[in-house]
């Protein structure tokens, strides 16, 4: 039996604006299971990197605030924990690597410094043994003359190699889980592929739980196991990354797939979903995709349907067409 | 006969100047480093390479919002590589830009209809009337509403912005869109539909594209012929085709390989290239590429390859298929 280590109850984060607030994710569920990749997808807004930075617990100095649900993480509520053994669990039990290798990194401390920092706060080692724990780490994700390189500055460095840098610093107190939000995005594809193949590898060797967050499909097939697919703050679809991409269920999924040109397919036309994310303070009544469906029903404008499992499936979908049983009624527009 | 391409490029090459110090010595950014490529009426012609490569300076050498140091650029039979801004004015009207940005392209104090008409107001002699009442119709023609023309670029979304970036090149009807990266900063749902809407264009006006991006697949659906460029130079050019089934230069391999496939069935051999992209300022002697390059022969570190065609309409730059250079080797 696997153990979950991560399982998201309910999430629900809101941002103050004005005098009202808006719900930026909306009871979001979902488990990590111990050495698995789980891959976070959606457009952007639609909740994908608040949910992130809600599990790691750093909205404080935004206008944002966790307003429901739970994190458990190996079975403590992280919700509820105080700052104090929050800053114990953050970069030692669970680190975090960000989209911008830019800037990410301090750019008027060194390397190295940068690097130590997390080893000797969390794992208690001195400076020397710190410094050379940072140079295996760097090492460890490929950098040429990492001896030297502790010390220089972040800006010496080319786009990749921050990155390399940033996973470095995440991996380096041997984190169970790692939340990696876009990681990829900013770079170019030579480069892209390098840095895959190397969180490809680091997933073996360390056994470590993942959370990638992304809105590249070509990167999910990649690297996940299984796929929460995320719409205006709320799953929509969760499948394991084969079921996912073989049989998509909930028609946001779908478009969401065909839209993506794919190498050798010569197509003339490309399938697109029609208009455009819905504003958060706006939000349509009933299904939050049904504006911009092609299979919308009578009931789908009206009442939202719930994240349920799909019979016999190993899966679990947003929408009415999924839960046929329920469906009685429910005329086609 | 061949027909004359509608716009010609010839060993084109720009330089940016980097002083390195108060009393450092200039040096020079090579930015593009003669390249050559034709496009013909109607065609779409994509530049593809990775950031610094120089295909954004391409774009900019070819509508003269740069000017080359050396090489030409004609365009329907005129060399407009050293004419002045006021023998310019007409042409511009003639070629048109979208750029990738739709938050940046568009003044954000001025209304939609003005933004899409400011191209009318300077090289036409129409009313104010006939502007707004052409604006409105543009809007439409691009799949927005003629009732959206009175607001401001911030109403909208950055699909939508990137619809009235289109308008705005559409409104002169030009002849060549130089589009640098329109899709990139897009979703993908929305990214689709742009791609569809450019392709609607290009069929109803006749329109020739030379369209820049970094990304494999959507310069694959939209193209006609592709041009890969690498430090400055460019490396491979074929037709579609030919290209993404028989790529010949390492690099142009090694691009291809390295697109992340949205189908995880498929497990595919990746060539991973080792290390980053040399600078541009002091780029590697002989191929450019042959730091990075998995089959480098000796002979790469010292020769600059030549490009030339290896079959009709596929040009590359590489010593795997020079036969002389070969010999030498051995």
């Amino acid at each position: 039996m696997t153990q979950n280590l991560l399982e998201v109850q309910g999430l629900k984060t809101e941002f103050k604006r004005g005098d009202g607030s808006i719900t930026a994710v909306a009871g979001v569920d979902f488990v990590i299971k111990k050495g698995e990749v789980l891959g976070l997808v959606g457009e952007s807004g639609c909740g994908k990197s608040v949910t992130s930075l809600s599990i790691m617990r750093l909205l404080k100095d935004t206008p944002g605030r966790i307003s429901g649900g739970s994190v458990r993480f190996e079975g403590t509520d992280l919700t509820k924990v105080t700052d104090k053994e929050m800053r114990q669990i953050r970069g030692n039990e669970m680190a975090m690597i960000f989209q911008e290798p830019m800037t990410s990194l301090n750019p008027v401390l060194k390397i190295g410094l940068q690097l130590m920092e997390p080893i000797m706060l969390h794992l208690g080692y001195g400076r020397k043994k710190a410094r050379e724990h940072a140079i295996h780490m760097l090492r460890l994700v490929g950098i040429p003359r990492a001896e030297d390189l502790v010390d220089e500055y972040p800006h010496q460095l080319s786009g990749g190699m921050r990155q390399r840098v940033m996973i470095a610093m995440a991996m380096s107190c041997h984190p169970k889980l790692l939340i990696a939000d876009e990681p990829t995005t900013a770079l170019d594809v030579t480069i892209q592929a390098q840095i895959l193949d190397l969180m490809k590898h680091l997933k073996e060797e360390q056994d470590m739980g993942m959370l990638l967050i992304t809105h590249d499909l070509g990167v999910v097939a990649e690297l996940c196991d299984r796929v929460v697919v995320m719409y205006a703050g709320r799953v929509v679809e969760e499948a394991s990354v084969d079921e996912l991409f073989a049989r998509p269920q909930h028609p946001y999924t779908k478009g969401l797939i065909q839209s993506v040109p794919k190498l050798r397919q010569n197509v003339r036309r490309l399938d697109s979903i029609k208009g455009n994310v819905p504003d958060l303070s706006q939000m349509p009544a009933g299904c939050k995709f049904a504006p911009r469906c092609d299979y919308v029903t009578e009931r789908c404008l009206s009442q939202e349907p719930e994240l349920l499992p799909i019979e016999g499936l190993e899966r679990k979908s947003r929408c009415w067409l999924t839960q046929q049983e329920n469906t009685e009624g429910g005329e086609r527009l | 006969m061949k027909e004359t391409p509608l716009i010609e490029v010839k060993s084109l090459k720009k330089f940016f100047s980097v002083k390195k110090g108060f009393f450092g010595t200039t040096r020079y950014l090579h930015a593009v480093d003669g390249i050559s490529f034709a496009i013909r009426k109607g065609e779409t012609f994509s530049l593809v390479g990775e950031s610094g490569c120089g295909k954004s300076t391409t774009g900019r050498l070819v509508t003269r919002l740069l000017e080359p140091n050396d090489g030409e650029v004609w365009f329907k039979g005129q060399n407009i590589s050293h004419i002045s801004d006021n023998q310019m004015r007409p042409i511009r009207k003639d070629i048109q830009m979208v750029f990738q940005d739709p938050y940046a392209s568009l003044n954000p104090r001025m209304k939609v209809k003005d933004l899409v008409a400011e191209p009318l107001l300077i090289h036409t002699k129409l009313s104010s009337k006939e502007r707004d009442k052409l604006a409105c119709e543009l809007l439409e023609t691009v799949g927005l509403n003629s009732i959206h023309a009175e607001r401001y670029a911030f109403e909208f979304s950055g699909g939508q912005r990137q619809r009235i970036g289109i308008a705005r090149a559409l409104s002169v009807r030009p002849s060549l869109i130089v589009a640098d990266e329109p899709v990139s900063a897009l979703d993908v749902s929305i990214q689709s539909q742009v791609l569809n809407l450019l392709q609607d264009l290009q069929e109803e006006y006749g329109l020739t594209y030379l369209f820049i991006s970094h990304d494999l697949s959507v310069v694959e659906h939209i193209s006609d012929r592709i041009g890969v460029m690498y430090l400055g130079s460019l490396v491979e050019t074929a037709d579609k085709d030919t290209l993404y089934d028989r790529p010949m230069h390492p690099y142009t391999q090694a691009l291809l390989s390295s697109v992340p496939v949205p189908d995880p069935t498929l497990k595919k051999e990746r060539i991973i290239l080792k290390g980053d992209l040399p600078s541009p300022v002091d780029p590697p002697s002989g191929c450019r590429f042959h730091t990075r390059c998995p089959s480098c022969m000796e002979i790469c570190k010292q020769h600059v390859p030549i490009f030339r065609e290896v079959e009709p309409g596929h040009e590359v730059a590489c010593h795997l298929f020079d036969e002389e250079m070969l010999k030498l080797e051995r």
